[in-house]
């Protein structure tokens, strides 16, 4: 066995939401760290086409399986499960609802590890969470967030769904942990970007008023590029020593909200956008929350403290745990990162 | 006035959206919730404070005698659960569609009636704030007599992967096991409509279904989703129902013809526009009737600000008020706020809407065959 991971690299590694933007990269950076054993699963609604790009260059011996199943099925977890030794679970459920959220992230990461600990022979189980579960509201504005963060307790008076079921993912990962013996990681990246994903993070701003409102000012972003984060997700489920640890993704180098605005101007385009400070942000969503809470809702609360503090308070971040425990390095710079992200949009004519 | 209890049965996505409406309304509460799947159940328990939490039907109804429960759990249940409920005593609010089937209908309304409850269906989009602007209206004799002819337009966009993403992954989605796909889980609220101005004797139906471009390069599979049915009563008034994913803007929209005015309600824009059946002289008809429809969206536009103001303006405002309306007919025992009568009708519509699609039977509109079950009583 290589002393620097749990596993051998005939060891049966499976990846959910294999054919999404981190996914594919995950499946891609196993190949390259020799794993020849590779089982991914994929929503059957799911579009592949980058995911059979990745295969059709596979090494003469390796063995990729995709199966198609959806993890709220305990069946098609049943079918996925058999014979794993580390699990990275990357599905996700961008449900707007609270219900789709939890049943597609914690009901499914449920079924899931029941399946594993019936059938695999698992080692480790790596929960790929987000930053979305951290809450910021009690902090200063550019106090450090680190994996030692408070997590969000109200996602509901945040209305994040997203968060809430990640938050409950989660609960659940560590719930088995202990009742269970699951050996877990957990794995919170923050903002991922690369070539595949064209939104820019609402860490940025909105466009919810018909123009975009600038909102993240000079606070500096939590990116990832989605080859680092890949690799992080790799190397979590395969380093000794870091069971039940919970690491922050960032790169190293990063960009504020305004330098990653204005590099993607340059790149797409001028658009109308109005800059709003941070204190007048904060006012107008006191505002709304106070609005949507007497009205019982008639104005549903997408705008509340929790919210504005969660995405433009501002705060910096380290991935130093990740660093020292993991041994993981960004293996994309910065520059390199920004140009193949914003490659993927049609230069603007000068 | 005791409190009323009231139970969830199925805590799905609309179980939010029924737990949020009952706390809008002075004298209901919701004591229980209910799933097969017991996190389900404790997520929407824990989210809203709600003491009682069960995955057992019969348990929930034992532990906590509620008066009414709302059955939110896909349709191919809806019969049996609603009649377990209506066993024990309890008032039954089912999500629509009612049933699968229009024989399931009557046999759960004939079992409500038989054990003195009242049962509805989750035809909230007759209860919003244009539908019941539209009834206001027609309290008088606005058409002018019965309608002539009736369209019901109502659309879906398939941008949101949300929902289709996941029927369209799994063939054994409850969804696609419908006897109509996903159409059938969709259409009842248009159909609805139509089924209050429709005489039950339905004499004409024909029904034309067939796949988007959009669908199909999606995956879609055997789902069709795109609608057109066209249906004369024995009274002669004649409806037509368009069901779309494709058009853009999306509709939901309800248009009355009668034979002296005619009324068009709009549940996107939040309108209600009289026709009035009058001529004009010369080149005034191209001046006084769009002044006059300006006039109309105006006073629309000025209605709906001050109900925003006032409050009375909230999304799911239709829910509210069909659950509001059938707890109190509970209370005092009075009707139910949908006539059995259209629930029914709509039920039988869609069994033979349902029947033509699987038929593939349509043709020229003066061959089209009377349809079976439909209107005969």
């Amino acid at each position: 066995m290589n002393r620097k991971h749990i596993i051998e690299p005939t060891d049966r590694v499976l990846v959910t939401g294999a054919s999404g933007f981190i996914g594919v990269k995950v499946v891609e950076m196993l190949l390259e760290h020799g794993f020849r054993n590779i089982r991914c699963m994929v929503r059957p609604s799911s579009r592949r086409g980058r995911l059979e790009t990745v295969l059709q260059a596979l090494p003469a011996d390796a063995s990729v399986e995709v199966v198609t199943g959806d993890l709220t099925s305990p069946a098609d977890c049943g079918r996925v499960a058999e014979g794993v030794a580390v699990a990275l679970h990357l599905a996700a459920g961008f449900d707007k609802s609270f219900a789709g959220a939890f049943m597609n992230s914690a009901l499914a990461t449920r079924n899931l590890m029941d399946a594993l600990l019936e059938r695999g022979r698992l080692v480790r189980f790596v929960n790929v969470s987000s930053f979305a579960v951290y809450s910021n509201l009690g902090m200063k504005r550019g106090a450090l967030l680190d994996e030692t963060a408070p997590l969000e307790d109200a996602p509901q008076q945040r209305h994040d769904a997203y968060a809430y079921g990640k938050l409950k993912q989660e609960q659940l990962v560590r719930e088995y942990g202990r009742a269970r013996g699951l050996n877990y990681v957990i794995l919170r990246p923050g903002t991922v970007y690369g070539p595949g994903k064209k939104d820019l993070t609402g860490r940025i701003g909105i466009d919810t008023f018909g123009f975009f409102i600038h909102l993240g000012g000079s606070n500096e972003l939590p990116l990832t590029f989605v080859d680092n984060c890949a690799e992080a997700v790799v190397l979590a489920g395969l380093v000794p020593g870091i069971d039940a640890e919970v690491f922050n993704v960032v790169d190293d180098e990063r960009m504020t909200s305004a330098q990653f605005l204005s590099a993607y101007r340059r790149r797409v385009g001028r658009f109308t956008s109005v800059r709003l400070p941070y204190f007048l942000a904060v006012a107008l969503c006191r505002l709304w929350e106070r609005y949507s809470v007497k009205t019982h809702g008639q104005l549903p609360p997408a705008f509340n403290r929790r919210r504005c503090a969660a995405d433009w308070q501002g705060n910096r971040f380290t991935n130093q745990k990740l660093r020292e425990r993991v041994g993981w390095r960004p293996r994309v710079p910065l520059g390199e990162a920004m140009a193949r992200f914003l490659d993927q949009f049609p230069a603007v004519a000068r | 006035m005791s409190t009323l209890r009231v139970a969830i049965v199925g805590c799905g996505k609309i179980a939010d959206q029924h737990v949020q409406a009952i706390q809008r309304i002075v004298g209901s509460s919701v004591v229980a919730v209910c799933d097969r799947e017991p996190l389900m159940a404790q997520q929407l328990a824990e989210r809203f404070g709600i003491g009682g939490c069960h995955s057992d039907l019969a348990e929930l109804l034992r532990v906590e005698k509620p008066d009414v429960v709302h059955i939110t759990t896909p349709p191919q249940s809806h019969h049996s659960l609603a009649m377990q409920c209506l066993a024990s005593g309890c008032h039954v609010y089912l999500e629509k569609p009612f049933t699968v089937t229009a024989t399931e209908a009557e046999a759960l309304v004939a079992a409500a009636q038989r054990v003195g409850r009242l049962v509805t269906a989750g035809h909230n989009y007759q209860f919003s704030f244009e539908m019941l602007r539209l009834r206001d209206i027609l309290k008088g004799d606005f058409l002018g007599g019965p309608p002539v002819h009736l369209e019901s337009y109502w659309s879906y966009d398939l941008g949101d992967v949300n929902y289709v993403g996941p029927l369209l992954g799994n063939p054994d989605h409850w969804v696609r096991r419908l006897p109509g796909g996903l159409l059938h889980n969709i259409v009842s609220h248009g159909i609805a409509r139509l089924a209050e101005f429709l005489d039950d004797d339905i004499t004409d139906l024909v029904a034309l279904a067939h796949q988007s471009e959009q669908l199909q390069q999606l995956g879609g599979q055997e789902v069709l989703d795109e609608l057109r049915v066209l249906i004369r009563d024995r009274k002669g008034t004649t409806a037509t129902f368009c069901f779309s994913t494709q058009m853009k803007p999306g509709l939901n929209q309800l248009r009355i013809l009668g034979p002296k005015n005619s009324i068009s309600v709009d549940l996107v824009a939040g309108s209600v526009v009289a026709h009035r059946g009058r001529s004009f002289k010369s080149y005034l008809t191209y001046l006084v009737p769009p002044l006059l429809a300006a006039r109309e969206h105006l006073r629309n536009a000025w209605q709906n600000a001050t109900g925003i103001f006032r409050r009375r303006i909230y999304q799911d405002s239709g829910m509210k008020e069909l659950i509001e309306r059938f707890h109190v007919a509970v209370g005092v025992g009075g009707p139910p706020p949908i006539p059995y009568r259209e629930v029914l009708l709509t039920a039988r519509i869609m069994d033979a809407v349902f029947e033509r699609m699987r038929d593939g039977g349509h043709g020229p509109l003066v061959a089209s065959p009377p349809a079976p079950g439909v209107g005969s009583a």
